[in-house]
């Protein structure tokens, strides 16, 4: 299981005393943050893609990426999220595989809609096709990165004839994809029909609502013939603040929380972290919350945190990094690997999508030979063969 | 052959205690009780009151998600057979905590459902807020909306003829939400059934619609993975 932060990259005043960071401050402090995550001893730095203020995570993610990658030893540099409506599925095909040579396969993205409606006009795109756009880009780009020459039309883009992606990805194996969503059953589906992983997060909503969106990605892996529902690729979010003392971290994060661009002037701090995974206290509570993660997702692989948002200084960002890193992960991973099934896999690595490339155990889109989803197909044509539609009749 | 049973819920947005919001209400789900009792329907009622919903809603506008208690109470709404919508009016329009209500409930979460529409207000002068108001945006929920709309101002509680009229008014529209409700779930004698809707005896009759549980009418559960549509299909486009 990998642990991780993820961040936004918004500048918000800070409420306690009225100060905004400069866009070149907070873009140094999120390369500053990255480079901690590491030391502190995280497994994943993740950032989003943003194309307005108040946020400076980078339009092209690959760009900052790179950057820490440079930075750094182990780190897996991820996305939260790839915005697959509105840029163009070839670029993300280039530039991540560029970040990907860089990082020696550190790379990896979570594919998510973005939820400013205003990006989808600046990019030429009509948010109304939000999901067709997801699907059709996504299914472009997954072959950009698996066929060379590669001939295409779709409604979205103009045709490819010919065109190989350069570079093409290490050693042949793409970055893994997630699929984001918070609320559309189409994407869990859809990072079930590839085989991908699922990641919800798991910010704004109840428990009870994101383990539903996993549960139906889990059927739906099984479904597809990728593995055992309880071997779905899962990942979550959430959002903590730590001090020792519990009462300490309600009483300095709540005017962060009462003014925070989503819920402020909403819920109560209260109230929004009975409701939500908002943990607010000591590291032991956030331990035994997160913990409890497990209860309704099933065993899964990758835990990122929110913690530098609603214009928290940088100083506590980077204590709240500390403690996650001496008193929270460690706990985690030794109670997280207690209990879990050896069949469930692991976070994938670069390192293991080789291995499973090579012994051609690569997922198939759709589910191949054996798998339920392939049964079906089988059925459904026979059924057609056999009762051939007026259409099909008319045709002969 | 028949179900004997229906349950109304009252969404009211009473301010008060003892408001006339809640009188108002009371006296109509009285009244939609006798109506049933005189066709043989044994009619239960439920009060959900938006000024216990207030801050849940508030929250649900800013986060998008619902509280427990508005789970529950959008959860009654789902499992009703027929609704009562009762709020006070504020320059011309229902208190805006009532259309937050509607505005926040689920799509065709009143699917299949007869709704009454009933107002409170100071003067005649509020008189149409509720039509004007409430009845479009009931029906974009794709509730049935009777004809009858009930509106009491301060006249109609204090005269004899207010009284009387108002009266009339509540009887009138408890009658046709009851029969419409009859005929929709399949409840009552017959003859209640032929009056709501003459046609109801060509086909198999609405009986059958009575086993497909109130519950779920119109709602489709989109994370079942039943109901989930092949990616396959979302590739063809």
């Amino acid at each position: 299981m990998e642990f991780g932060i993820f961040t936004i990259g918004d500048v918000t005043t800070d409420p306690t005393d009225g100060t905004t960071v400069s866009e070149n401050q907070r873009i140094k402090n999120t390369v500053e943050i990255a480079k901690k995550a590491e030391e502190v001893g995280l497994d994943v730095f993740a950032t989003g893609q943003h194309h307005n203020p108040p946020f400076v995570a980078p339009a092209n993610p690959p760009v900052l990426l790179a950057n820490i990658a440079a930075q750094t030893e182990k780190l897996e540099l991820s996305t939260a999220t790839t915005l697959i409506t509105t840029t163009d599925p070839v670029r993300i095909a280039e530039d991540y595989s560029y970040a990907q040579h860089l990082s020696d396969g550190r790379i990896s993205l979570i594919m998510g809609r973005g939820n400013t409606g205003p990006v989808y006009p600046w990019f030429g795109k009509d948010i109304r096709a939000g999901i067709p756009l997801a699907v059709e880009n996504y299914n472009l780009l997954y072959r950009l990165w698996r066929e060379k020459s590669l001939d295409w039309e779709g409604k979205f883009r103009t045709p490819l004839n010919g065109f190989t992606v350069t570079p093409t990805p290490l050693d042949e194996v793409p970055p893994f994809v997630w699929h984001g969503s918070i609320r559309s059953p189409e994407i869990a589906e859809q990072a079930a029909y590839y085989g991908d992983g699922f990641f919800h997060n798991n910010i704004f909503w109840p428990t009870s609502h994101t383990a539903r969106m996993v549960q139906l990605y889990r059927q739906r892996y099984e479904y597809y013939g990728h593995g055992k529902a309880s071997q779905a690729i899962v990942g979550l979010g959430g959002q903590v603040f730590m001090r020792k003392n519990s009462q300490d971290a309600v009483r300095e994060f709540r005017p962060y929380f009462d003014n925070a661009p989503v819920y402020g002037h909403g819920p109560s701090l209260e109230d929004f972290s009975t409701q939500t995974p908002l943990t607010v206290g000591s590291p032991q509570q956030v331990i035994e919350r997160t913990l409890s993660f497990r209860d309704w997702a099933g065993d899964y692989q990758r835990q990122l945190f929110l913690i530098d948002h609603a214009g928290l200084p940088q100083k506590t960002v980077l204590e709240q990094l500390d403690l996650l890193g001496e008193e929270v992960i460690p706990v985690l991973r030794e109670e997280f690997a207690k209990g879990r099934p050896a069949d469930v896999p692991d976070a994938p690595t670069h390192e293991s999508l080789v291995i499973r490339h090579r012994e051609g155990r690569d997922p198939i889109p759709g589910g191949g030979e054996g798998s339920r989803a392939f049964e079906d197909r089988q059925a459904r044509a026979a059924e057609a063969a056999q009762n051939p539609t007026q259409e099909g009749a008319d045709r002969s | 052959m028949s179900t004997n049973t229906m349950n109304i819920v009252a969404v009211t947005t009473s301010l008060s205690e003892d408001s006339t919001t809640l009188k108002l209400t009371n006296r109509i789900l009285g009244q939609t009780a006798s109506a049933g009792e005189s066709v043989g329907i044994d009619v239960t009622t439920d009060v959900i009151n938006v000024r216990n919903l207030a801050t849940a809603l508030t929250d649900m506008t800013l986060t998008g998600f619902r509280s427990e208690a508005l789970e529950q109470a959008f959860a009654t709404i789902a499992a009703a057979d027929a609704i009562v919508t009762v709020a006070p009016v504020y320059k011309a329009a229902p208190v805006g905590l009532h259309t937050l209500f509607w505005q926040l409930v689920d799509d065709r979460a009143l699917s299949r459902k007869p709704v009454l529409i009933a107002s409170t207000g100071g003067t005649a002068r509020h008189s149409l807020a509720g039509d004007a108001v409430l009845r479009p945006m009931l029906s974009y929920l794709k509730g049935i909306v009777v004809p009858t709309t009930v509106f009491a101002a301060t006249d109609d509680w204090g005269t004899v003829e207010g009284g009387r009229a108002l009266t009339a008014r509540i009887r009138q529209a408890g009658e046709e939400l009851v029969s419409l409700t009859a005929a929709i779930i399949g409840a009552g004698n017959d003859d209640l059934a032929e009056v709501a809707d003459p046609d109801s005896h060509a086909g198999a009759g609405a009986n059958a619609t009575r086993g497909t549980s109130s519950a779920n009418r119109g709602i489709v559960d989109e994370f079942d993975p039943a109901n989930v549509t092949p990616f396959a299909q979302l590739l063809e486009g």
